[in-house]
């Protein structure tokens, strides 16, 4: 019986939130999107999430309640045919429990909970490919780095005249997909269906692109950088680049972009770019192209695979979700939004009986942008606490922050946790500035435990 | 019936060819049941796995904006009138739009 309540609330919800709020908890939301809980409805929330639930008069209207917010309903033609249950990954040198959204292309997301440490272990460091997966370079040191295009003498440097003529430096960067979040958004965006897993934090070697770029003296026409790797592209097309996105000039020369061979003071492994790749950091992941090939300087705005349209693209005036897009309302995602997550607890974790004070561990990072505060809230937003923040390594380094929160009893709590940075822009509680690709999606980080 | 006749090409041979990795084989049975199941599995599945399209949920209008997307960003061949209203069919019909699939997910529920 309880069964098929969920299955229809679901339903409901999925439906019409507000309707929802109003048949299920009674409650009546009105023009200010609140509404409160009272009485019978605070009891049929209790009832619905399995277990006490403090706060829940805090709820915001159409908030799909966190014990609601499961799957969706099967669809009409006919039940899906496998369970949503997320796929480990198999790979060699890689954590299986990384979660594989597709396998051609090659796609596996990091659980949030998975990124507990300062700096993320090699082997659970995301996978994202636009492409096939090449062969390993058997003569590394002789892999070629072509710079052309806009360039006063074009270079075609091996990665060792890369490792002899630049100075090496290593340093700890966020490294994110431009779609990370993406499953955030409602109606779903179209795209692979990340949560907030799209990212790691490793110590990259490597030298910088600004120091190549001069090598090659940039011409006064140089406006942008195309990006080229080897990878085939997945129709198996012969040279047609599987992407290449770039970036203007300006971004191109900042110190932190480097040309790397090596991961937490490793060779890069093959699924991230051996022998050699770009970090472009803050930015969309697609612009840091493993297994780089070369560099072409532009006179205008790059237009390889992945530039253009919808792709790597955000709304300039913000659109109806699920509308037809115009393709003169988008302009390029550039700096990644401001991000926290819970990296501990884990969602899900089940605290002894008794229990009142929690440790809370994270990570937040905002792509250009510094991070000015984290904080957490067990009351669904009503009030908010500082966490402790530690020093960044370097610019484009995430913030490692800590916690501690008062449970005032047993039962089913949710940790969010919302960072802002150093404009005061924060993470929002939804995921806002819905396009058809799904970039940009930051809502604030739920984390669901029980003390029981 | 074999597809359309534009995705018939056994493209993850070469993937496997290439790397240490191998994608699982993907079958059109593998998928919801409904009319023009083949045909939307190998106009798809020429490039990227299926299960990518079976993770998606769009209305029937954003599936025919993404299949433009595909033949303009992707070079994916552009399909007939009627094979493209048949794929269309069997998307919106098989993949529809829902609530997010993943996003938060509640961890008690499933006890």
């Amino acid at each position: 019986m309880t069964h098929k309540i969920e299955r229809s609330l679901v339903e409901l919800y999925a439906d019409d939130p507000e309707r929802a709020d109003a048949v299920v908890l009674g409650r009546d939301t009105g023009p200010s999107r609140r509404g409160f809980l009272e009485g019978a409805g605070l009891a049929a929330f209790g009832a619905l999430a399995g277990s006490a639930v403090p706060f829940a008069a805090n709820v915001p209207a159409g908030f799909v309640p966190a014990a609601l917010a499961q799957g969706a309903p099967p669809p009409p033609a006919a039940p899906p045919s496998g369970p949503r249950a997320p796929q480990p990954l198999n790979f060699p040198g890689k954590d299986p429990r990384l979660v594989v959204l597709g396998e051609r292309p090659l796609v596996a997301e990091t659980p949030e909970s998975l990124l507990d440490d300062d700096t993320t272990p090699t082997d659970k460091f995301f996978i994202r490919n636009n492409g096939q997966i090449p062969e390993t370079a058997s003569n590394p040191g002789a892999w070629k780095i072509t710079v052309d295009g806009e360039v006063q003498k074009k270079l075609e440097l091996t990665l060792g005249d890369l490792k002899k003529r630049f100075k090496p430096v290593t340093q700890r960067m966020v490294l994110e997909c431009g779609g990370n979040g993406r499953s955030f958004f409602s109606p779903p965006a179209r795209g692979n269906q990340w949560t907030n897993g799209g990212v790691g934090c490793a110590r990259w070697t490597g030298v910088r692109l600004a120091d190549v770029l001069k090598a090659a003296g940039l011409k006064p026409s140089a406006q942008y950088t195309g990006h080229y790797g080897s990878d085939p592209s997945l129709s198996g097309e012969p040279n047609r680049p599987s992407i290449s996105r770039g970036v203007p000039i300006k971004k191109a020369l900042d110190p932190n972009n480097l040309i790397v061979w090596a991961i937490n003071g490793k060779d890069l492994p093959l699924i991230h770019g051996y022998p050699v790749r770009l970090i472009v950091p803050g930015w969309p992941g697609s612009i840091s192209s493993k297994w780089l090939t070369r560099i072409w300087v532009r006179d205008k705005v790059h237009d390889g695979p992945g530039m253009g349209g919808t792709s790597y693209r955000v709304t300039i005036n913000p659109m109806v979700p699920g509308d037809k897009p115009d393709d003169k309302n988008f302009r390029d995602l550039e700096s990644m939004p401001v991000r926290s997550i819970v990296t501990s607890p884990a969602n899900g974790a089940t605290m002894p009986p008794g229990t009142r004070e929690l440790k809370v561990r994270g990570a937040a990072w905002g792509g250009d942008h510094a991070i000015k505060a984290v904080q957490v809230s067990i009351d669904y937003g009503a009030s908010w606490q500082p966490a402790q923040m530690a020093k960044p390594t370097s610019r484009y380094d995430w913030v490692r922050w800590t916690a501690a929160v008062k449970l005032p009893s047993e039962g089913y709590y949710e940790i969010w946790s919302r960072a802002t940075d150093e404009r005061g822009v924060s993470q929002p509680h939804v995921a806002g500035n819905w396009n058809p690709q799904g970039y940009g999606a930051n809502p604030l980080h739920r984390v669901a435990v029980r003390v029981a | 019936m074999a597809g359309l006749g534009i995705g018939v090409l056994a493209l993850p041979a070469l993937a496997a060819a290439q790397s240490n990795f191998t994608p699982k084989d993907e079958a059109p049975e593998d998928f919801p049941d409904a009319p023009g199941r083949e045909d939307a599995f190998y106009a798809c599945s020429a490039c990227h796995g299926f299960t990518l399209v079976a993770a998606q949920g769009m209305s029937r209008a954003r599936w025919d904006d993404t299949i433009d997307f595909m033949v303009r960003q992707h070079k994916m061949p552009p399909l007939a009138e009627k094979d493209r209203a048949v794929v269309l069919d069997y998307l919106a019909r098989a993949f529809p739009e829902r609530a997010p699939a993943r996003g938060f997910q509640n961890p008690f529920l499933k006890q």
